[in-house]
C-alpha cells in the first residue's frame, strides 16, 4: 500500500524536523562581560522542558559550605519578593499575575506550560508581615498587612511612606515603625503600563538613595513585540518617579524584563537583572546583570547584546540599533533572575560580603534545565569581580523535578539571607552556619 | 456514464462527509496565505494572529477530513482505480503535512513567524490546493463518486 507507506515516512520526517535543535552549551561559557553568543537557531517547536513540581516534603534547601538554610515561613500563597523593615519586621508580598488574553492558539498551550511550571496554590494580592520576637532570625508572629491589592511586587519605604508597585501603579501608604497592619487607603503616586495584556507584570521598585526619587521596573508586553510594537509604549524600562511630584520618566530602556532594582552600596549606582528574549535557540539570548546608566538604551527589541540584530523585529530601527550599549555581566541563558540583593550584612561569612546575591527562577525552554538557584556574584570597587558561585541549591530534584522555585532576594535585620520560593510556598532563610 | 459508487461513502443520511467537510480546511489555508501577505506586506501583528489561527483551524479540520476521504479510499476499490484519486489524496497528504509545519512555524514570535518559510509554505499549500481540488472535483462531478445514484427504475 503506498498511502501507509507514505504516511509513515511523514511522520518520522516530522519527528526528525521537529526534534532537531543545537544541543545547550555549558552555561559558563555565557558568564561575565564577554559571554560566547551562539548563531540564532529558530525552532518549529521549542524544547519546552518544564520541572514537574513536587513538594518539599519538609526538606530545605542546600546551601554551600560554611552556610546553613531554615525555613522562615511556610504554606504561603505564592510570596514572590520580599521587603524588610527599618525594625526588623520582614513583609513578604504573596501575588500573581493577571491572566492574558489569548490572541493565538500557541497562548492557550502556553498558558498550560506556565500552570504546570508553578503552584497550584492560588495567589495571595497581598502583603503579609513577620516578626522575630526573640532575636533568632525566624519569626515568631505573622500579620496581614496590607490585603487586597493588585498584582503587587515591588516594596520600598522612604521615611513614613510605603510604597507599594501595583502591577498598574505606585501606590503610597502611610507608615509608622511597628505597624502591623496598614488600613488606611493608598495614594497613587504614578501609573504604571499594566493590562490588558500585561505579559511581565511583575514592577519592581527601589528608591534612591537620598530618597528623592523611586526607580519602577517595567517589563515588556511580549517576548519579541509580538503583541505589536504599540503594546510597547512606556515598558522594556526602568521609569524614574519623582516621589515629590509623581512625574516620571524613562530612565533607561531596552531592557526586556527588568527586575530586583537595587543601589550598589558603595558606588550609589543602579543596579538591576534582566530577563532577555526567548525562542532564539537553548543558548540565546543570556540573561544578565548590570548596572543602569542613565538614559541608556539596551537593545530590547531590536537588538540584544549590544547590536546583534533581532530577525523577528519588524520594522527595524537602525537608529535605535546603533545607541544600543552591552550589559555588563551575563548569567547564561534562561536562567530567569528575578530577584536580587546586595550583601550588606555583616554575619554572613566573609566570602559573602559586599557581592550580590541573584535568584534564578529557573528555565522552561531549555532541554537541560538551568538556574533554579541562588548566585553570589563577587563585587569589588562597585564592579563584578569573579565568576558567579552557588550559594543554594536544590530546588530541583532527580534532575528535573522543582521542589521549588527561587523569586525575591532580601537581607534580613541580622544579616541573613531571605528567599521567596514562589512554587515552594515558603521563604527560607540562609545564614552563616557557625556565628 | 456509469457511476463509481460501487460503495456508499462515509456518510452523515446519505450526505458524503468528505464533500461536506473538504471546503473548511480549503478555505483556511487559501486566507492564511491572504493573511500572510497582507501581513508581509504591513507588519501589523493582527494579521499574523489571524494566519495563525487560520492555520490551526484549518489542520485540525484537515485530519478529519483525511480520515473520512482515507475511509472512503480503503473501501471503495473503484475509486482507487482512478489517476484522480491519486492525485487528490496524495496532494492532500502534502498539504496537511505542510500546513502542519506551517502552523509550527506561525507560533514563532513576530516577523519570522510569517517571513519568509511561513509565507512560503502558505503559497505552496495554495499552489497544492489547486491541483488537488481540480482533481477532487473530477471525481465527484465527472466519476460521481459520493453521488447518489438514482435507483434503477
Amino acid at each position: 500500500m503506498k498511502l501507509p507507506l507514505f504516511a509513515a515516512a511523514a511522520t518520522s520526517l516530522l519527528i526528525t524536523l521537529v526534534g532537531c535543535g543545537p544541543s545547550p552549551i555549558d552555561p559558563k561559557r555565557q558568564i561575565g562581560a564577554n559571554p560566547y553568543l551562539p548563531p540564532i537557531h529558530e525552532y518549529l517547536l521549542p524544547p519546552m522542558h518544564v520541572a514537574k513540581v513536587v513538594d518539599w516534603n519538609g526538606a530545605t534547601p542546600t546551601a554551600a559550605a560554611g552556610l546553613k538554610v531554615q525555613a522562615f515561613a511556610k504554606d504561603l500563597a505564592n510570596p514572590r519578593s520580599l521587603y524588610v523593615l527599618p525594625n526588623g519586621d520582614v513583609l513578604v508580598v504573596e501575588t500573581g499575575g493577571p491572566p492574558g488574553p489569548v490572541s493565538r492558539p500557541k497562548e492557550i498551550v502556553m498558558n498550560l506550560v506556565e500552570k504546570m511550571a508553578h503552584s497550584r496554590t492560588k495567589p495571595g494580592q497581598r502583603i503579609l508581615l513577620f516578626r522575630d520576637t526573640n532575636g533568632d532570625g525566624l519569626p515568631d508572629q505573622k500579620f496581614v498587612f496590607l490585603d487586597h491589592l493588585h498584582s503587587p511586587f515591588g516594596v520600598v519605604l522612604v521615611g513614613n511612606d510605603l510604597y507599594v508597585a501595583n502591577t498598574d501603579a505606585v501606590v503610597r501608604f502611610p507608615y509608622t515603625s511597628g505597624d502591623t497592619q496598614i488600613t488606611a487607603p493608598g495614594v497613587t503616586l504614578c501609573e504604571l503600563p499594566g493590562g490588558p495584556i500585561d505579559h511581565h507584570w511583575t514592577k519592581s521598585l527601589t528608591a534612591s538613595p537620598d530618597g528623592t526619587q523611586l526607580y519602577a521596573g517595567v517589563g515588556s508586553n511580549s517576548n519579541i513585540t509580538e503583541n505589536g510594537i504599540q503594546a510597547e509604549i512606556g515598558r522594556a524600562a526602568i521609569w524614574q518617579i519623582d516621589r515629590a511630584t509623581g512625574a516620571h520618566r524613562e530612565f533607561a530602556t531596552g531592557l526586556r524584563n527588568p527586575n530586583g532594582l537595587q543601589f550598589e552600596p558603595q558606588t550609589h549606582t543602579l543596579w538591576a537583572v534582566i530577563n532577555e528574549r526567548d525562542e532564539l535557540g537553548p543558548d540565546l539570548v543570556p540573561d544578565y546583570l548590570t548596572s543602569v546608566r542613565d538614559g541608556a538604551f539596551y537593545g530590547w527589541p531590536y537588538s540584544y547584546y549590544g547590536q546583534h540584530v533581532d530577525p523577528r523585529v519588524q520594522p527595524q530601527r537602525p537608529d535605535l540599533v546603533a545607541k544600543a550599549i552591552p550589559p555588563d555581566y551575563a548569567l547564561s541563558s534562561h536562567v530567569a533572575p528575578l530577584g536580587m540583593v546586595f550583601s550588606t550584612g555583616t554575619t554572613m561569612p566573609e566570602h559573602y560580603r559586599g557581592g550580590a546575591f541573584i535568584g534564578e527562577h529557573g528555565s522552561w525552554d531549555r532541554t537541560v534545565l538551568n538556574g533554579y538557584k541562588i548566585v553570589y556574584v563577587p563585587f569589588a570597587d562597585g564592579r563584578p569581580s569573579g565568576v558567579p558561585e552557588d550559594v543554594v541549591t536544590g530546588f530541583l530534584i532527580d534532575g528535573d523535578k522543582a521542589r521549588g522555585r527561587p523569586v525575591g532576594l532580601a537581607m534580613d535585620i541580622q544579616g541573613g539571607l531571605l528567599i521567596a520560593d514562589d512554587t515552594g510556598n515558603s521563604v527560607w532563610r540562609v545564614s552563616a552556619a557557625s556565628p | 456514464m456509469p457511476f463509481s459508487n460501487s460503495r456508499p461513502s462515509v456518510s452523515l443520511r446519505g450526505h458524503p462527509i468528505h464533500v461536506l467537510l473538504a471546503p473548511v480546511p480549503a478555505v483556511c489555508f487559501v486566507a492564511t496565505f491572504v493573511t500572510d501577505i497582507v501581513y508581509w506586506r504591513t507588519a501589523a501583528m493582527l494579521w499574523a494572529d489571524f494566519s495563525s489561527w487560520l492555520v490551526v483551524v484549518g489542520v485540525i479540520f484537515a485530519v478529519v477530513t483525511a480520515i473520512a476521504g482515507l475511509i472512503d479510499l480503503l473501501r471503495d476499490r473503484g475509486l482507487r482505480e482512478y489517476r484522480a484519486a491519486w492525485i487528490h489524496g496524495l496532494g492532500n497528504t502534502a498539504v496537511l503535512v505542510l500546513s502542519f509545519f506551517n502552523a509550527l512555524i506561525h507560533t514563532r514570535d513576530a516577523y519570522t513567524s510569517v517571513v519568509p518559510s511561513g509565507l512560503i509554505l502558505s503559497g505552496l499549500v495554495v499552489l497544492l490546493l489547486i491541483v488537488t481540488g481540480w482533481n477532487g472535483w473530477t471525481l465527484v462531478y465527472r466519476h460521481g463518486v459520493g453521488v447518489h445514484a438514482k435507483e434503477p427504475t
